[in-house]
């Protein structure tokens, strides 16, 4: 199979023949049908985020069963699937107290001394995030995926594999938004604008985007912000106490910064909470104001959307069917596996939202 | 030569040692991958030399900043 190969950070991917292993017996084949370019995977391209090389990349899809492993009942070919990175043991400590996107588990993933599930002749080929869904194939853990409704449009689905799950579930989950409550949402790229779509969806009385990109501020107005803030001005945080007379019930960081997650602090009203989504990049250290504490404002990070994949997606599928989650505005562009570099070089810019491969073209 | 730790920077499970004890390693060299929220996160030769510790084993769980190899730099 052509799957899109990391070989060495800051350089482009390869688009190499690659082979896939037979399912095991709780394994599943799927032929992903639409894969999203997420900032995420540019992370580990630049290396703010250390990986196994090579790889291939990508982890936010949407598919059909090809084939199932001996013990796998869950699926069976023909199912429309979207995967997710969240797999889970299903009998761990996390797993037990329903906060499954924190299992630890090694066992979804197959063992140092078995054989990989990709390779090149005697190559390890690392899965990342024990998915590689820039491939024509995907080799996943079966609690990797959700069966979805087969009248979901697979390039939307394959959003909700990640970047909405991540930011409407970090509104719902992580954070807990409460109706008629003061949002504000710092970056709008995909997770920011699912995160200000989830906030919508919530209730919020007040969402305010902060952005750099005017076109971001724009699209965030339409799935569902109040109120916008072109952060360039350098008082994003002077605009927000103003704005909400007083600060945030709840903020979101949504790029990965220690001065946007210092702001999204900045930010919070007496009691507030404020949520990081975006990824640090390793080693980043954060400062906080200690006496704040003293006003109980709190700060706690968000995985996933500390998600429950399996119960979240197929209802965030319905969401967008009934018109409440907006994802059609997202994908700025379908590409093939080979424009998957350009794809990336457009997340650095920061102008596009995605860009969407799909395998059937 | 002086002895060199490495140490993780993220907590995880070591899910393969990829070096063995007396290797001559260059820098950037993948000592072992670490397993951490999904993540393969490789622990490198933060120096060249040769590998003289090994201080965890397979599927052991880590925390951040632990030592878990020494290298006599060269």
């Amino acid at each position: 199979m052509k799957a899109a190969v990391l070989r060495e950070q800051n350089k482009p991917l390869e688009i190499e023949e690659v082979e896939i292993s037979k399912p095991a017996p709780r394994e599943v084949l799927v032929r992903p049908i639409a894969a999203g370019v997420c900032h995420s995977d540019l992370h580990f391209v630049t290396g703010d985020y250390p990986s196994a090389l090579p790889t291939i990349l990508g982890h936010e899809s949407a598919g059909i069963v090809e084939e199932v492993g001996s013990d796998v009942t869950y699926v069976k070919k023909g199912d429309h699937v979207i995967t997710c990175l969240s797999a889970f043991c299903g009998h761990c400590d996390k797993c037990l107290t329903g906060h499954l996107s924190l299992c630890q588990s090694p066992e979804v993933s197959r063992e140092a001394e078995e054989s990989p599930r990709l390779y090149r002749g005697d190559e390890t080929i690392h899965q990342f995030l024990n998915l590689s869904s820039f491939a024509e194939l995907m080799l996943i853990h079966e609690h990797a995926l959700v069966k979805i409704r087969e009248d979901m449009p697979m390039d939307r689905a394959a959003l909700i594999g990640c970047s909405t799950t991540t930011g409407v579930g970090a509104v719902f989950h992580t954070a807990r938004v409460e109706p008629g409550s003061k949002v504000a949402v710092i970056g709008c790229g995909g997770v920011g604008l699912a995160a200000i779509n989830g906030a919508a969806i919530a209730g919020a009385g007040m969402i305010i985007a902060v952005d750099m990109v005017d076109a971001k501020l724009e699209m965030a107005k339409s799935v569902g912000a109040t109120h916008t803030i072109n952060a360039s001005s350098g008082n994003a945080v002077g605009e927000v106490m103003e704005l909400t007379q007083g600060g945030c019930d709840y903020t979101f960081e949504a790029i990965g910064l220690k001065a946007t997650t210092e702001q999204a602090w900045q930010m919070l009203a007496h009691g507030g909470a404020a949520t990081v989504i975006g990824m640090i990049p390793v080693g980043t250290m954060v400062e906080l104001h200690g006496v704040d504490f003293l006003f109980e404002k709190k700060i706690q990070g968000s995985n996933m959307g500390s998600n429950r994949f399996r119960v979240d997606m197929p209802r965030f599928v319905d969401f967008y069917l009934n018109g409440k989650l907006h994802l059609d505005q997202m994908i700025s562009k379908h590409i093939k596996l080979s424009d998957v570099n350009e794809a990336l070089d457009a997340l650095k810019t920061g102008q596009e939202a995605r860009h969407v491969i799909m395998f059937d073209q | 030569m002086a002895k060199v730790e490495v140490r993780t920077d993220v907590t995880g499970n070591v899910w393969k040692i990829t070096a063995k004890t007396g290797d001559p390693l260059n820098e950037e060299d993948v000592i072992m991958i670490l397993e951490s929220m999904k993540m393969e996160i490789p622990i490198e030769a933060p120096c060249s030399g040769r590998l003289v510790e090994i201080l965890v084993s397979e599927e052991d769980s880590v925390d951040e900043d632990q030592v878990i190899a020494v290298i006599e730099s060269s």
